[in-house]
């Protein structure tokens, strides 16, 4: 489960691996650490101020019935399902959420037996493209390692890179349509 | 394998030698273990010594009683769970500060080459190989990189240049930019260590398990574990998954691709419970 932390007037809030959060607190910041070939997935209502972030492992729950259950965010189908059904509750409209994604990364691989970050991508995009849902913002795929920060009180998302010191801007929110 | 040495040899700052460990893999390796001689080995290391205890009494496996001595402790977790807590503990000295040539901060390494432990070792399991050898040799895979990573420092911006914008390996630019790499270099300071020869052999061909034949069965779990820990984020550093893939290390092992996702999700499970153990920072 999510940890929370106090710095300052920000309170920020671990996603670990196979987790997910979703909340209306204007001072969390949520933080996924380290995705590799995992899919981060955010998304923010700018209306209702109402945020989750999202920590996929895999693609597809059927190889793991058992542990879908126990733990649905560890697959795309599944933990996509919960991340909007729990921001929902909370407020959020599917026609308003801006969506941003980060992670995939690959090995040099062209085989295509080790694509599992392309795998997870490519789950992600259809499952949206059947909901009529689009992704607003994506750093995916590549050699790095990256962290994903939403801040629920601007929306906005920032990503870090491995072996890099600085944060980037992915997302700015409600500037994005 | 001068070159390797000479190199090895103008290093200032050498990693501490787990010395205890070949020795205990050795005795692991007999039918029975006699702890006595188990707990003798270990009790050499007084910083090991307490370093293992401390873990045994962590929260994870919060005994009824402490337990205060090696003796209890190997009554307590079995042999073989004290061994990869001391392995785990021993590999924390050497793995644990920043290595700047790669853009690794402190405890980064040491994270990922538990990772890629505890995934070898779930795919030895899984095959019926030696675990305790697997999990040794996915600790200690990246050990290297502690010799190399100064050497790299100087040169840190031809290093991005090179791996991000050829799209080469790591392991291809640290041979081109130093004419060695971290995988020889690991496999022969463990040699030097004492190390057996087929953990030797699966670490300095853990990025080509192939090469590494008798031992290639080894270095195909080393090299599929270090996958795993990848895939899972348990990866740090600039183009850290700047490594190629070797479709023989899952023909080796009679494995296919899609069994890759069932040893993520074992390890992640492995994961939870080693990093409440030692108390890992999540990033």
């Amino acid at each position: 489960m999510p940890s929370p932390s106090l710095t300052g007037f920000e309170q920020r809030v671990v996603v670990g691996i196979a987790e997910m959060a979703v909340s209306n607190n204007q001072n969390v910041v949520f933080a996924t650490y380290s995705l590799g070939s995992c899919l981060g997935v955010s998304i923010y209502d700018p209306v209702a101020h109402v945020g989750g972030l999202l920590h996929i492992m895999l693609p597809d729950s059927t190889i793991d019935t058992a542990k879908a259950a126990a733990k649905p965010a560890m697959f795309v189908d599944t933990g996509v399902s919960m991340l909007f059904r729990s921001a929902y509750q909370l407020g959020a409209d599917k026609h308003r959420v801006i969506i941003s994604v980060a992670g995939g990364a690959q090995i040099m691989d062209n085989s295509g037996f080790f694509n599992i970050g392309k795998r997870n991508y490519e789950a992600l995009a259809q499952l949206f493209q059947k909901h009529g849902l689009r992704i607003s913002a994506q750093q995916t795929g590549g050699l790095v390692n990256r962290t994903m920060y939403l801040k629920i009180a601007t929306g906005e998302v920032r990503l870090k890179t491995s072996g890099q010191q600085e944060e980037v801007t992915l997302c700015k929110s409600s500037t994005t349509t | 394998m001068q070159e390797l040495d000479d190199y090895i040899n103008k290093v200032k700052h050498l990693p501490p030698a787990p010395k205890v460990l070949p020795e205990l893999l050795a005795l692991l390796r007999r039918e029975n273990v006699d702890s006595s001689k188990v707990v003798t080995l270990m009790s050499y290391d007084p910083a090991l010594t307490a370093d293992v205890l401390k873990s045994c009494n962590s929260a994870f496996y919060s005994p009824a009683n402490p337990i205060v001595n090696l003796q209890d402790a190997v009554q307590w977790l079995g042999f073989k769970e004290m061994y990869r807590i001391a392995a785990a503990v021993s590999g924390a000295k050497a793995l644990g500060p920043a290595q700047s040539g790669y853009g690794i901060n402190t405890g980064e390494l040491w994270h990922h080459s538990v990772a890629t432990a505890v995934a070898s070792q779930i795919i030895a399991q899984k095959l019926g190989e030696d675990e305790s050898v697997a999990f040794t040799a996915g600790l200690l895979h990246d050990i290297g990189k502690i010799i190399l990573s100064e050497a790299l420092e100087k040169i840190y911006m031809k290093l991005l240049e090179e791996t991000e914008r050829n799209q080469q390996s790591l392991l291809d630019t640290e041979k081109k930019l130093l004419g060695v790499q971290h995988a020889e270099i690991g496999g022969r300071l463990l040699a030097r260590w004492k190390f057996p020869a087929n953990l030797v052999s699966a670490v300095w061909f853990h990025h080509s398990p192939k090469a590494a034949q008798p031992n290639h069965r080894l270095a195909s779990m080393v090299y599929l574990g270090n996958l795993v820990a990848h895939f899972m984020g348990h990866s740090y550093g600039h183009s850290a998954l700047a490594l190629r893939g070797r479709v023989d290390a899952l023909e080796t092992l009679n494995l296919n691709a899609d069994q890759l996702p069932h040893f993520m999700i074992e390890a992640h499970e492995r994961m939870a419970e080693v990093e409440s153990m030692f108390k890992m920072a999540a990033a």
